[in-house]
């Protein structure tokens, strides 16, 4: 839930702050309708600001920033604590108080009890800044899995943060442009963390806290994750049996809400696992959200409707069209936030889910990520099989006249994001370089330099995970989905991704894990109980819309006078003509677009 | 160690007024960190061997030095001195790729064509005497240093944020270990580490031992067995992989580093965790004891020797030594190991060889 911002600075006059986390506020409104607030420290120049979602106390209690009883610490929280009454518990017992029923507190007692030891104690969805008065520190703390995001702009003794970039650009915060971003655009599809537009403007990593110095203006970043003793389990029967347990207490735990909530059901594996999952405790009260279209080849209604005849609730199904998709699009490019091929599906869904009267609902993101949901698992074997070949040979794919082999000239590159690239990437850096009429040199610098990765040597299941996780999900999936859900004042939960289902994930075996028999094996079978088989013994689709064809159509889109330089051009006559994906298309669309 | 290295011979070529170039066979320009080395002095070769013997010999034609960093671009060195027979072709020599027989071009090159060996360790200069006849005067013992940027720490209390991580408190005695885990390099003395903290755990209760590195999954296995065995479930934490900004932190966390290897050529980490003020253990049957100065700074054990690595450790964990003590610890490793001492022992050797 939520949006928040602010500004700390010892050197900025208290009323200009105050504007500029006012702005920022008004900026994110839509992803905190319900409320505002600001608060302001004078002698320490701290300035906070909150927009409100309302989903767990409903009341004017929950009204944020807020603050302990002793006014210590002070916090502006985006997210959602699922464990805050485990947690409230044990703070009772070591005799805390609560005023309010809100997750939020909970958070400022934790930390007046438990110091930072706090952050890794909290289970669930979360962005929030934190300042100790006493200490004159602040916290910017995010959630271990990065659903949340968090972005701050760190120079010349002053720190600002918000959970959107564009409200640190449009309140003047940080404006100049990071000068490589259409380089990193063209080659990922969307910007990789911890990169943005703007220069020096960062995402907070997950799993990791910000401390600012309040006297010193500096900041450290460090991870807050707990080391413990990794559980192994290669047994089977016993993996099967855990994930039944943890993946139905993480969708108990996050149907927690006061609000109306509901489930993303597309009539894949997952959503399907997790709408029957939450309709065991819910029941009646669940509702679904469901997408069809008139493209047979991209309908799931018939899979849908074998769930939503075994479960109760209301059930919302939207058709959506060639003509929908038009008139959408220019407000979905609005609320991107930052520049993405992906994340249309999501704006829909989350706009039919609002309309329908929903603040929250459950996602199946992060099953495919965890349990070998895609080609990459397979295909991340042909790297190390490549690297046994002279690179020179792979330069050749530069010169293919198929378009989708063009990717193969990342084997050209020693490197781990260039093995990444190889498997989700869009362009080429030859294409990037021809495209922004830049040197090839400068472009594989800005992919491949100054980057702290894990030695990737195995090229197994394993990596091809880390990959899919760290990369694709965290960068594109994750990012997208909250930024598309809260453009429609909606918050959007993944069970899958529950830290503590991600760590029994990780702690199986890995033969287990990825079983080759069939993708996501081990998931199906743990719940062959519950799942139909026609929904798992099908032919997986994704939660995709008919955009090769609804983009074609679009008279913008492949307007080719619109694009400049011969490549863009020459690349879209050929999307025309249906020879290149519409994903590269919708890149260039944006690339242009800020031209 | 390349990176000071890198670093050191920058800033003597522009002192110098010399032109300096670094190739390097595995790496690739975007592994260049530009605060050790400008781009422009740098080529990464990506693996490609022939383009970096190519380019070798093309830019040698013309060079006065030329260091190589291992033994195995002996070849490389033959053509240089076969094309450019005036250019010095100077060798460093660091550890178990030196400690072994060599084949015949390496030993040809070493016996008609090195000029200098610039030997990490005295224990490997008596390596490259006793293994492979070097001539006494041609080797040049320059110990490692501690790497320039490294964030040195100016007060020695141990960090919140980690004490939390591993669920550690100010009562905990921390031992700490970091160093690749490979099961390929089974020499590093960890195991040994493990089987001690499991008959130490009942006289100090508070014992963690905090084992870090990169690990293969062969390896970690192996290790963790070796966890179970000696039942120290509860003292180890095996904490991966560390990030280079939390390097520094970790070694103010531990009271005491313990790396009990047979092979190290000089053993950088022994060097950097003194510079933490982190007392340390090391093996005495390898370079590592150049690193604790002979014993001023630390402690040399026989390896295999488990006794007297339960005594040692013993010995610091009853005598911890205080946040004075551990500045003077640094201030003293400093001395013989930061970047100028190296700086100035580099410039005069190679002013030496080229006025030789």
């Amino acid at each position: 839930m939520c949006r928040i911002a602010g500004i700390i600075s010892n050197s900025s006059v208290e009323f200009d702050r105050n504007e500029k986390v006012k702005r920022m506020c008004q900026l994110l409104k839509h992803g905190g309708p319900d409320d505002e607030g600001i608060f302001n420290d004078t002698a320490a120049g701290v300035t906070f600001g909150h927009r409100r979602l309302s989903i767990i106390d409903l009341s004017p209690k929950g009204h944020q920033p807020m603050t302990d009883v002793q006014q210590k610490v002070w916090i502006t929280f985006n997210g959602e604590i699922y464990n805050y009454l485990e947690l409230k518990k044990q703070l009772f017992g070591l005799g805390a108080r609560f005023a309010s029923n809100t997750d939020t507190e909970v958070i400022l007692s934790a930390y007046i009890f438990w110091g930072i030891a706090a952050f890794s104690k909290l289970r669930g969805i979360f962005a929030f800044a934190l300042y100790d008065k006493e200490k004159s520190l602040t916290y910017l703390v995010r959630d271990s899995s990065g659903i949340k995001p968090l972005y701050y702009y760190a120079q010349n003794g002053q720190l600002c943060f918000a959970s959107e970039v564009k409200a640190l650009k449009e309140a003047g915060l940080a404006s100049e442009p990071d000068p490589d971003w259409q380089i990193r655009f063209l080659a990922y599809g969307h910007i990789p963390e911890p990169y943005t537009t703007l220069k020096n403007v960062r995402s907070l990593p997950k799993g990791e806290f910000l401390c600012w110095n309040h006297k010193k203006g500096t900041c450290n970043i460090h991870s807050y994750h707990i080391i413990r003793d990794k559980a192994y389990i290669d047994n089977l029967d016993q993996a099967k049996e855990a994930i039944k347990t943890t993946l139905g207490y993480a969708v108990n735990r996050q149907l927690i809400a006061d609000a109306p909530i509901g489930v993303f059901l597309s009539g894949g594996i997952d959503s399907s696992l997790i709408t029957l999952l939450a309709s065991r405790e819910k029941k009646a009260q669940l509702k679904t959200i469901s997408i069809y279209f008139n493209e047979k080849a991209y309908d799931e209604s018939m899979y849908q409707s074998l769930i939503l005849k075994q479960i109760d609730g209301e059930k919302f199904t939207h058709l959506v069209k060639q003509s929908d998709f038009e008139g959408f699009l220019p407000q979905i490019i609005d609320d991107m936030d930052l520049p993405t091929t992906d994340g249309i599906n999501s704006w829909c869904i989350s706009k039919f889910a609002h309309d329908d009267g929903l603040k929250a609902v459950l996602s199946g993101l992060g099953a495919d990520e965890l349990f070998g949901g895609y080609p990459s698992f397979n295909r991340i074997r042909y790297i190390k099989s490549a690297k046994k070949y002279p690179v020179s040979l792979f330069k050749l794919a530069n010169y293919s006249a198929f378009d989708a082999y063009k990717k193969i000239a990342f084997l050209t590159y020693n490197h781990p994001i260039a093995d990444y690239l190889f498997l989700r990437g869009l362009y080429s850096p030859a294409d990037i370089s021809q495209i922004l009429d830049a040197d090839i040199t400068e472009v594989e610098d800005v992919l491949f330099a100054n980057r702290q990765l894990p030695y990737i040597d195995n090229y197994n299941e394993q990596d091809a995970a880390w990959f899919e996780i760290n990369l694709y999900m965290q960068n594109q999936l994750l990012r997208d989905t909250d930024v598309m859900g809260m453009s429609h004042g909606l918050e959007v939960r993944v069970p899958f991704l529950d830290e503590d289902f991600v760590k029994l994930t990780e702690s199986i075996d890995s033969r287990i894990r990825f079983d080759k028999t069939r993708p996501k094996k081990l998931l199906i079978d743990s719940f062959t109980d519950i799942l139909p088989e026609q929904i798992w013994n099908r032919t997986k689709m994704g939660f995709t819309f008919p955009l090769q064809d609804w983009m074609r159509e679009n008279q913008e889109i492949t307007n080719d006078s619109l694009y400049r330089g011969r490549k863009s051009k020459n690349i879209i006559k050929a999307f025309k003509n249906n020879n290149v994906h519409w994903s590269k298309a919708f890149a260039l669309f944006q690339i242009q677009m800020h031209a | 160690m390349t990176r000071t290295f890198a670093h050191s011979l920058f800033h003597i070529s522009k002192k110098e007024n010399w032109n300096f170039r670094l190739f390097s066979l595995y790496d690739t320009r975007y592994d260049l960190m530009s605060q050790y080395l400008p781009a422009k002095n740098y080529t990464g070769f990506n693996n490609n061997r022939l383009a970096l013997g190519l380019a070798s010999i093309k830019e040698a034609s013309k060079a006065d030095i030329v260091i190589l960093n291992h033994i195995n671009l002996s070849l490389i060195g033959i053509a240089i001195k076969l094309i450019n027979p005036k250019c010095k072709v100077l060798l460093i020599a660091h550890g178990i790729e030196v400690w072994r027989p060599l084949s015949f071009i390496k030993k040809t090159f070493l016996k008609r064509y090195c000029s200098k060996i610039i030997c990490v360790s005295n224990f490997t200069k008596k390596q490259m005497m006793i293994r492979h006849q070097a001539d006494p005067d041609k080797c040049i013992v320059l110990n490692n240093a501690v790497d320039p940027f490294i964030k040195l720490p100016d007060t020695f209390e141990k960090p919140e944020y980690l004490l939390n991580r591993y669920g550690l408190s100010s009562s905990n005695q921390i031992i700490f270990t970091l160093t690749r885990l490979a099961s390929s390099e089974q020499y590093k003395g960890y195991e040994q580490v493990i089987k001690a903290i499991g008959h130490l755990k009942q006289a100090f209760p508070h014992i963690k031992y905090i084992l870090s590195g990169q690990y293969d999954s062969t390896e970690e296995i192996r290790i963790r067995n070796l966890i179970d065995k000696y039942a120290v479930n509860n003292e180890v934490i095996l904490t991966g992989f560390l990030n280079d900004n939390e390097l520094t932190d970790h070694f103010l966390l531990a009271d005491l580093f313990v790396l009990p290897s047979k092979k190290e050529g000089f053993g950088i980490v022994f060097v950097e965790a003194l510079a933490c003020g982190l007392p340390v253990i090391c093996g005495n049957a390898d370079g590592s004891t150049d690193a604790i100065k002979d014993g001023r700074l630390g402690t040399s054990i026989n390896v295999d020797d488990l006794s007297e690595l339960q005594d040692t450790i013993i010995n610091y964990l009853n005598k911890p030594l205080t946040l004075e003590k551990r500045q003077n610890l640094q201030n003293e490793c400093l001395l013989y190991f930061d970047e100028r001492h190296y700086r100035e022992n580099l410039q005069k050797l190679l002013n030496d060889e080229q006025g030789a």
